[in-house]
């Protein structure tokens, strides 16, 4: 037996040096974590492309370091705090990820910026975590979001509703910290505005009937509903069985409403008066780049959070590349690439950001979804937008502030 | 009070009829196999789906395309017996308990690989309800209440009267005395599992038809489901059919008491209630 171990550890040994590996050059292990199952489902596809799409840009541009590439792995989170805890670790703990874009769920991020990246030190980038309880975390500075904190979409929604002569809705949210939180922000700022919320009820998913809901809701006598939930779970069965019932007769909605599956489950006749407000990618020179780039990739650019998803993963590797791969270094090389000073880098200008940093030039990224200009919180300001449906598809109506 | 039974029986009372269709296949599962199906959540979910194959596929409409889900569920049903549970029968019977849990999974994740995580539909746009003195209802609500008693109505009287249905009552009595009087357990097992996957199907498909098709519909009904099993009496099918109209409506009519999140307690409510106050059930079933 002992001979038998020697000689396997002999013949590696042999094996070794023969093949002669060159040593390996630094590769930077970044983890993406989406809700690829779950209530967020039907964003993942785009939001996992346009991050993969970011990262293959910066592997065909040079890599990282010298001949190093970002070396990323995808990781369901559920879009549930629990799974999302257990993918982060072994993305963490086990495969030793340096960086993590992800995950997609604000109740995720809490979870999991508290019990592990936080604790192991690992910069955490979110483009879809929008609550608005994300900006006060205990993070070390260690959490960022290239996506606005729900606070300002509900208050900007408030202010649009309130400017288009709307004075009573009801509202009904997903009692988690997605749908509370911007349920706060919006019914506060409503309310500042001299409007009346006629009924305000939490929710709980999966249910497989809301009229009971939908009749307490009913009752205060508002003929608008705003629903802050998922489009692909009960927001969906929330505005079917308002519709068929006629509780309502128009139906608000944020960004998680914002999902195609309500257009083909509902149809677009039925739904004349459907709005929601989303995160916009910016018109501006970033967005038209990284539009026209990843459009040709296959991906779609107007997807919801396709832009900050590249920008989470694009600014990763920027801040990765500024602290030369060294972990404990990425939260203070993020913050400067994401200062606003120094020469514009563009979605894609992977080689010409390559350069500037190896000069110890200053620069700053100039992103798909706008500016991202990082405030002390690692929050950015918001670009929203008012969409209806025509067609199969969400169509912009105005912009909102 | 027409707007009370419009908005809250009503519902209560199709989701009810839900819950009944899978718990009557839970608590026949519970009574002569003797353990809890976990998977019979995920079993419905497939049932829908296959219908809503059916539908694609040979160009069905849903309620005809439901009788070949029916079949097909019961086909699966038995064949997830044959390849699974047969293996562990004479194992602790736990041990069939948390292989139904990892059969949820699987069937569930079948269904994601083949239809895709998004919700779908059996068909597109929203059906107003028709009048009837007031009370305001759909056809296809109609339609699931029908066929909820239909089949309830069917599976009694088969269990009374026929020679199969008195086998299968006397296994879920005493196996093993039903065994020595000559009843074929094998065949009698093989029959359980036809008749709760036809069950599953028609809950799963009365589920999907009455809101969306989603991956975890059943997953997400069934704990409800095993609620009304246990409330009715385990073992007993009349029981199983009142337990899950008093878990609909219990669950409808709480939002009238208590804010909406606590909607799913509510069925837990009920059973913690009757576990320790009557521990064998309305219809008094088995004692667990």
């Amino acid at each position: 037996m002992k001979k038998k171990i020697l000689a396997s550890l002999a013949a590696l040994t042999l094996g070794g040096m023969l093949t002669n590996v060159p040593v390996m050059a630094q590769n930077a292990k970044v983890a993406y974590l989406v809700g690829i199952t779950g209530p967020i489902a039907g964003l993942a596809p785009t939001m996992v492309q346009s991050m993969k799409f970011a990262a293959e840009q910066v592997n065909t541009q040079g890599g990282i370091g010298k001949g190093g590439k970002i070396d990323y792995s995808v990781y369901d989170s559920g879009c549930n705090p629990q799974l999302a805890t257990d993918a982060a670790t072994k993305a963490v703990n086990i495969n030793g990820a340096i960086g993590m874009v992800g995950p997609s769920c604000s109740g995720e991020v809490i979870a999991v910026a508290n019990s592990v990246t936080v604790p192991a030190g690992v910069l955490l980038i979110t483009s879809s975590g929008t609550s608005p309880k994300i900006s006060t975390l205990d993070d070390k500075d260690l959490v960022f979001r290239t996506v606005p904190s729900d606070d300002y979409q509900g208050r900007a929604l408030a202010r649009t509703l309130k400017a288009h002569g709307t004075d009573k809705v009801a509202m009904t949210y997903l009692n988690n910290d997605y749908g509370l939180g911007l349920a706060e922000a919006f019914s506060d700022e409503f309310k500042k505005l001299g409007g009346t919320i006629t009924a305000s009820r939490a929710h709980e998913d999966k249910k497989p009937s809301y009229r009971s809901d939908l009749a307490e809701l009913a009752k205060g006598g508002a003929d608008t509903l705003v629903i802050f939930a998922y489009g692909n779970s009960s927001g969906l069965t929330i505005v079917r069985q308002a519709m068929e019932n006629g509780f309502f007769k128009n139906f608000i909605g944020a960004d998680g409403m914002r999902d195609e599956s309500v257009i083909k489950a509902l149809g677009d006749e039925n739904l004349k008066n459907y709005l929601v407000s989303a995160p916009v990618g910016a018109t501006g020179a970033g967005f038209e780049k990284f539009s026209k780039e990843f459009k040709a990739a296959g991906g779609d650019p107007n997807g919801t959070f396709a832009a900050t998803s590249y920008d989470a993963s694009f600014l990763m590797a920027l801040a990765i590349e500024k602290a030369g791969g060294d972990k404990a270094k990425l939260s203070k090389a993020l913050r400067e690439v994401g200062s606003g000073q120094g020469e514009a880098i563009l979605p894609g200008e992977w080689a010409k950001a390559k350069q500037l940093i190896a000069e110890g030039k200053p620069l700053h990224y100039l992103g798909a979804s706008g500016d991202l200009h990082f405030d002390e919180h690692g929050d950015v300001a918001g670009n929203y937008a008012l969409y209806k449906v025509s067609g199969n598809a969400f169509v912009e109506v105005e912009k909102i502030k | 009070m027409i707007e009370f039974f419009n908005f809250y029986v009503v519902p209560g009372i199709v989701t009810g009829s839900v819950y009944a269709l899978g718990a009557i296949g839970i608590t026949l599962i519970f009574g002569i196999l003797r353990f809890g199906h976990f998977a019979h959540g995920d079993l419905a979910t497939t049932g829908a789906y296959l219908a809503l194959g059916a539908t694609a596929l040979l160009g069905l409409t849903p309620w005809v395309a439901l009788p070949v889900a029916m079949i097909l569920t019961a086909l699966l049903a038995y064949g997830i017996h044959r390849l699974f549970y047969r293996h562990l029968e004479s194992r602790p019977k736990i041990l069939t308990v948390m292989a139904s849990l990892g059969i949820g999974m699987m069937l569930r994740s079948i269904v994601q690989v083949v239809w895709g995580v998004d919700p779908l539909a059996y068909g597109s746009g929203i059906a107003r309800a028709q009048s009837f003195g007031g009370l305001m209802l759909r056809p296809r609500e109609i339609a699931t209440l029908a066929l909820t008693l239909a089949l309830v109505a069917a599976l009694l009287a088969f269990l009374r009267y026929s020679k199969w249905g008195k086998a299968m009552r006397a296994m879920s009595d005493n196996p093993d005395l039903a065994r020595l009087c000559g009843v074929n357990n094998d065949q009698v097992t093989r029959l359980t599992w036809f008749i709760v996957g036809t069950l599953a199907a028609a809950s799963g498909f009365c589920l999907g038809i009455n809101t969306e098709l989603t991956t975890m519909m059943g997953w997400s009904a069934m704990l409800s489901m095993f609620a009304a099993a246990v409330l009715g009496g385990v073992g007993r099918v009349e029981g199983a059919v009142v337990g899950g109209l008093v878990i609909g409506l219990a669950e409808e009519l709480s939002v009238l008491l208590v804010p909406s999140p606590y909607k799913s307690a509510t069925a837990f409510v009920i059973l913690l209630a009757i576990l320790l106050l009557r521990p064998q059930g309305i219809f008094k079933g088995k004692v667990l």
